[in-house]
């Protein structure tokens, strides 16, 4: 390139990207490694590590409160993704007008994005308050009998889903607003010429050109919802009796409550597996969808 | 899309809206009532104002400091990651040498790592550096933010190579020319970056839970979470306190909305 080039290029090279390498490998890549050798160890910190070679991954499966916190977080999975997704669709079709309604919209829309997990949490476990949270006081206004929205087994998992679609729906609609503008104009006027209702230019032109887009928001949203934790933590501390305990929680209380370091280790490092899976689905399809 | 709204369409969109609004206009009404207003007249929109669950959040309970330490924490996690990763992508964009692509590939790898698979393993290597209960520990592992580096170097390589030639050619330094045209060029890819870390760092919740153990050390989001242990009922000072917290991202969202948009739709990260 340059004839300064051959000068301190090695310098600079290693000036420019030790920071970055010294704390990308000793808090990210680090961890990863360690994570994995200590999910063959049995280890409480005070005893010496004994290796177990896969016993903790063996044991993880036939342990009930694993297993159902593993299912927690599929449920929430399972549920929360579609919903989450749909919604924000919608708002991006409402947000993406260049009208007042659609910078409103938007502004609205995404404003509980910004705030934290735990503020979210407590807004809305104030919400579900039994006897005098908003959602029990709304139904008793108009003569129905309350919920246990966060007490009752049977709904806690959905109130906790309520506020997450509350909190996460605008990041979608961004993704999905952007996606939208990138449709030229003139594909929709040409099926206005032709006559085409809105109906029609939706399902005909706009969902199957944001083809890439749905797949980056799934993807994302999935990851995601395996990752939950925050909101579940404030909101019911995985209760009543365990029924919203999900993967990451268990894993929080196996190494800090337990402390059983190589279980919560191995636990760590299936939940890991399972990121990295759905994260590949979107690199077998186009890898340069995020630019 | 541009076929003209029928009334049903507009009922829904102001419901939509509604139902977005109702839950912060609650939790501002909830703060300003009084303890025994928020028990006994839930509903009811006609109240007197008062300050005193502010007052109190501040006089009674730590949110002060917690604010200070997430204040803190946010703004040194925002400065050393622009700095640390616009230092790296400047290396992936512009210096060319042999491994450069595989490296480029090692830290978009990162990208992929869930930070919440690595909180036993990052506590126990803050507690065997003898910074475990630090702001450091609650900062150090953001600071690699390998979409930020990603941003940065696309960023980077769209700036015509011709103006740093000729800094070259006048015997400038790499360090001159990354300081004084990189950098000054790339503004908006900087300011991006610098949103996504300010909003993670001073939304993070799990890893500070983790690695604080003392009350005065909490960031805003473990002290507000751990209010709901020690006020439990005391609903309208809990709301303040939430209120309180969310202060900055809400300033920051009204200042920044559009910049906050674009670096949300430029990176698609999710915490």
């Amino acid at each position: 390139m340059l004839l300064h080039d051959a000068d301190h290029k090695k310098r600079d090279i290693l000036f420019f990207s030790l920071p970055y390498l010294t704390v990308y490998v000793a808090f990210m890549v680090f961890p990863v490694v360690y994570g994995f050798y200590l999910s063959f160890f049995d280890w409480n910190i005070l005893s010496t590590k004994v290796f177990v070679g896969l016993k903790n991954y063996v044991e993880a499966f036939s342990d009930p409160e694993f297993l159902s916190s593993f299912f927690h977080t599929i449920q929430f999975v399972v549920i929360s993704t579609p919903l989450i997704i749909v919604v924000g669709f919608i708002m991006a079709l409402i947000a993406v007008r260049p009208t007042k309604t659609g910078r409103i919209s938007e502004t609205v829309f995404f404003l509980p994005y910004m705030l934290s997990t735990s503020v979210v949490g407590t807004l809305w476990a104030w919400i579900f308050q039994k006897n005098y949270g908003l959602a029990n006081q709304l139904l008793k206004s108009v003569g129905l009998s309350p919920l246990g929205w966060l007490t009752d087994p049977s709904i806690a998992m959905t109130s906790i889903i309520i506020a997450t679609l509350w909190w996460t729906a605008g990041f979608n609609m961004i993704l999905f607003s952007a996606g939208m503008k990138q449709i030229p104009e003139e594909i929709y006027d040409a099926a206005k010429i032709d006559g085409a209702g809105s109906f029609t230019t939706l399902t005909k032109i706009t969902i199957p050109l944001l083809r890439d887009t749905s797949l980056l928001v799934l993807v994302l949203q999935i990851i995601a919802s395996f990752k939950v934790f925050g909101q579940v933590y404030v909101m019911t501390g995985g209760g009543p009796y365990g029924t919203t305990r999900v993967l990451v929680q268990y894993v929080y209380k196996t190494g800090f409550s337990y402390f059983r370091l190589g279980y919560a280790s191995a636990m760590s490092i299936l939940l890991f597996m399972v990121i990295l899976l759905v994260s590949v689905i979107q690199f077998l399809r186009k890898p340069d969808e995020t630019q | 899309m541009k076929k003209p709204f029928d009334i049903l369409g507009k009922l829904f969109i102001a419901l939509l809206i509604v139902l977005w609004l109702a839950p912060l206009i609650w939790l501002v009404i909830t703060s300003l009532k009084s303890e025994n207003t928020v028990m006994s007249d839930t509903l009811s929109l006609v109240f007197t104002p008062t300050i005193e669950n502010y007052r109190k959040a501040f006089a009674s309970t730590l949110l002060g400091r917690w604010m200070l330490n997430s204040l803190t924490v946010a703004v040194v996690t925002t400065i050393l990651t622009v700095l640390i990763d616009s230092a790296m992508a400047y290396v992936l964009a512009r210096i060319p040498f042999r491994g450069r692509k595989a490296l480029f590939i090692f830290i978009l790898a990162g990208m992929m790592i869930p930070f919440e698979v690595l909180i036993i393993q990052l506590y126990l290597e803050f507690t065997t550096l003898g910074l475990a209960n630090t702001l450091a520990a609650v900062i150090l592992p953001r600071l690699a933010l390998p979409i930020g580096v990603f941003i940065l170097t696309q960023f980077f390589r769209s700036i015509p190579l011709v103006l740093e030639e000729a800094a070259f050619i006048d015997g400038a330094s790499r360090f001159t020319v990354f300081r004084t045209i990189i950098l000054p060029l790339s503004k908006s890819a900087v300011f991006a970056v610098a949103i996504i870390a300010f909003i993670n760092a001073w939304n993070d919740f799990l890893w500070p839970l983790v690695a604080i153990s003392s009350s005065e050390k909490y960031t805003i989001t473990v002290g507000i979470a751990n209010f709901q242990g020690t006020h439990g009922t005391e609903y309208s000072l809990i709301m303040a306190g939430a209120l309180l917290a969310s202060v900055p991202q809400i300033i920051m969202y009204l200042l920044f909305r559009k910049n906050i948009v674009k670096s949300i739709a430029m990176t698609g990260i999710k915490e």
